[in-house]
């Protein structure tokens, strides 16, 4: 079954350690539409969090591959019904023979912030479920998005478990 | 005890064990040449001709006595040099320890003179590699990067360090090497279902690989096989960890295997698996590889369970440990109508003799001559092409870790340097490359190292004139249509040899094969011996790539 799945990986924080895990995705082929790179709580180690899309063989497959690079230490699936899974966007919508209480009423939907108003475009920050940024995209695309970051995402397991344990 | 970089790395060598290394010097290393002067009474350096050949060198001494390869080169060209050895022994899971020098920290990254990023350029063909900025990580490193290389699935491991930090002096402390032990990953539970499994099978059968080699437990599958009585088939790396005598070996299995290893795996209603992973050479159409079997798949790495072919249960671990428990968990058992099935296909495979040529010698000739002159415990050595697929046909072997061949990678070039490692290794044994006239003079430049090293390798040379398994495809796929594999070359490969300091001598045909092999035999020093062979000679049979044994080649013009 085609499906997209997040993964946690718990890393050494050694240079070159992102170029050894992008190094190896693009190799072997893995299909990935996010990956975001943090300091974990322990010291001296890192945390990556990447979505990888492919069945379940190919998500077992890159797991295995994975814990095959020296210095990741762990390699573990995020399960979508029981993890938190969030992003950040910052979004610069265009004002532009738009009304700008209309986009307000938009953007509060999602409890996004207005950060900057310029001339003729409104920059907002929400955070969420990589679904719901989804949705807030296209909810605002039809006043024309001229520009947005996203930060990719990030994931943790609920309940007492970690990673690291 | 305060040493320099250089001094610390021979001592950290000697730690693990090594008194040998191959290599080559250059500007980068000169400080590790100069503390190899100085420990030159305990670890000996054996120069090479080129930096591949010392990377295959160090490749063919870790495949033949299953110790961690040693190679040293330079920086930029010295170490780009060593990529196509290190890659070698990376696809086929061979230990080494791969040193090269670089440029001083305060010329790094600035494209300096002989600058290259080889930890960048090594990665995907390392199973890790290091570069050391500080004296002070320096032994650690060396410890770390062995019990890698070691450890597991084995494999290469490279070490980039600047020249200044050969130089740096820092304090050494001794310490004993990691004791290395691969934890059985598969439990009780795991070793019942798999024994349930096989109780169920009437027609089971091993296909065997080269972790039976690497993890020395040719023993383990010996008693596995008997107490199943189970037929067994290997991969062309797995050659030599069951013996060929034996009565329940099948022989080689895959695009070059026999029929009767063939109409096994599309038969049988259970494989296991040892050591092996599944290559498209041996699997062939991976979605039809025993589609009537169960599978069983026994290794210590676990990122190969499901990679090429989905397998029913899996068995993770050190193969010593897991044939040994698997053994423990199965009844004793007798196939004998199963094994009378496969006699039968073994008879219609069979390869109808060729009539003696007084124009060529026939190379299973030339294989079966050799093989009368060899022991069991001789070295095998090829290159890669037909002459290799040939080898991995016909010669009986019997004892593991005696047959170094390029399975994985299939590096042309590979046979001079695994030769001399070899014979290095083993000066009490014979060692012989088969080569092709193609892969030979990719790395000839090597017979310097034979010479100088007076390393007594007979070169048999199975030659005929073009780039005959390139040429066999072309044949098949590409309508006749030989392009740039007949490449018109005057070699004299007798007057080459002799050029080097080399006895050379000439096979004609099949009338003169046996008495020139045997005077070639008879010395002890290093021979070339020049086989002409009938470049329309073809590897047979021969599973197109993709297919299944039902469309196997038994014959072509």
């Amino acid at each position: 079954m085609e499906n997209k799945q997040i993964i946690g990986l718990f890393v050494h924080d050694h240079p070159g350690v992102l170029l050894r895990v992008t190094s190896l995705i693009s190799r072997r082929g893995f299909n990935i539409d996010s990956l975001t790179v943090s300091p974990a709580a322990a010291e001296g180690y890192s945390r990556m969090t990447i979505r990888i899309e492919g069945d379940d063989d190919q998500v077992e497959q890159f797991i295995n591959q994975m814990m095959k690079i020296v210095d990741v230490k762990r390699a573990e699936i995020m399960p979508e019904d029981s993890s938190v899974a969030s992003e950040l966007i910052l979004i610069k919508i265009s004002t532009d023979g738009n009304d700008s209480n209309e986009i307000l009423s938009v953007t509060s939907k999602y409890h996004a912030s207005l950060l900057n108003l310029g001339e003729s475009s409104m920059t907002f920050r929400a955070s969420g479920t990589p679904d719901e940024i989804d949705s807030l995209i296209s909810e605002v695309g039809a006043f024309g998005i001229l520009e947005m970051a996203r930060t990719g995402i990030a994931a943790l397991e609920n309940g007492d478990k970690c990673i690291n344990d | 005890m305060k040493l320099n970089g250089s001094e610390i790395i021979a001592e950290c060598l000697l730690e693990q064990g090594v008194d040998t290394v191959f290599g080559y010097p250059g500007g980068a290393v000169l400080n590790i040449y100069d503390a190899l002067y100085k420990y030159s009474d305990r670890i000996t350096h054996i120069l090479s001709a080129h930096e591949q050949g010392a990377a295959h060198a160090a490749d063919g001494y870790a495949r033949t006595t299953g110790k961690c390869g040693v190679v040293i080169a330079t920086s930029g060209p010295g170490a780009t040099n060593l990529i196509t050895g290190i890659a070698t022994a990376f696809m086929d899971s061979i230990p080494m320890v791969a040193i090269t020098g670089n440029v001083t920290n305060d010329l790094l990254a600035r494209d300096s003179f002989q600058e290259v990023d080889i930890c960048g350029i090594s990665m995907p063909v390392t199973k890790h590699n290091f570069i050391v900025k500080d004296v002070k990580d320096l032994a650690n490193v060396i410890r770390k990067a062995f019990r890698i290389a070691m450890s597991g699935r084995k494999g290469p491991v490279l070490i980039d360090i600047p020249k200044d930090v050969t130089g740096a002096v820092y304090d050494y402390e001794p310490a004993a090497p990691a004791g290395i032990t691969n934890p059985m990953l598969s439990g009780e539970k795991d070793f019942r279902e798999a024994a349930d499994i096989i109780k169920a099978s009437s027609c089971p059968m091993i296909y065997m690989g080269g972790g039976v080699v690497s993890a020395d437990a040719e023993k383990e599958l010996l008693a596995f096989a008997e107490k199943l009585d189970c037929p067994v088939a290997t991969s062309v790396m797995g050659l030599g960890g069951f013996p060929s005598s034996h009565r329940l070996f099948i022989g080689t299995i895959g695009m070059h295997g026999g029929y009767e290893t063939g109409k096994a795996t599309d038969n049988c209603d259970l494989i296991i698996t040892v050591g092996a992973r599944f290559s498209d050479r041996v699997a062939g159409d991976r979605k039809k590889f025993g589609e009537k079997a169960k599978i069983i798949q026994l290794d210590i790495d676990k990122a190969e369970i499901n990679k090429n072919v989905k397998i029913d249960c899996c068995l993770m671990g050190d193969l010593k440990d897991t044939l040994a428990a698997l053994t423990d968990s199965i009844e004793e058992t007798r196939h004998e109508d199963w094994i009378n099935q496969l006699a039968e296909w073994s008879k219609k495979g069979e390869v109808s003799e060729t009539p003696e040529s007084d124009d060529y010698a026939h190379p299973y000739n030339i294989i079966n001559i050799v093989r009368s002159l060899t022991d069991d415990e001789d070295i095998i050595v090829t290159d890669v092409g037909q002459h290799q697929m040939w080898v991995s046909q016909k010669y009986r072997f019997e004892c593991a870790r005696t047959w170094c061949t390029s399975g994985g990678l299939g590096t042309m070039g590979y046979g001079m340097g695994a030769a001399v490692g070899s014979a290095v290794a083993h000066p009490e044994r014979r060692v012989v490359l088969f080569t092709g006239d193609g892969s030979f003079h990719m790395n000839l430049n090597e017979l310097a190292t034979v010479r100088s090293y007076n390393l007594p390798i007979k070169i048999v040379v199975l030659n005929n004139t073009v780039l005959g398994m390139v040429r066999q495809w072309q044949k098949l796929f590409y309508g006749r249509r030989f392009s740039q594999t007949d490449p018109h070359r005057q070699t004299d490969f007798v007057r080459l040899a002799e050029a080097f300091g080399v006895k050379g001598m000439r096979v004609h045909n099949d009338k003169d094969a046996q008495e020139v092999l045997s005077a070639a035999f008879a010395t002890n020093e290093p021979v070339v011996i020049d086989c002409r062979i009938s470049p329309d000679e073809n590897v047979l049979p021969m599973i197109p790539p993709g297919k299944t044994v039902d469309e196997m080649i038994t014959e072509m013009a």
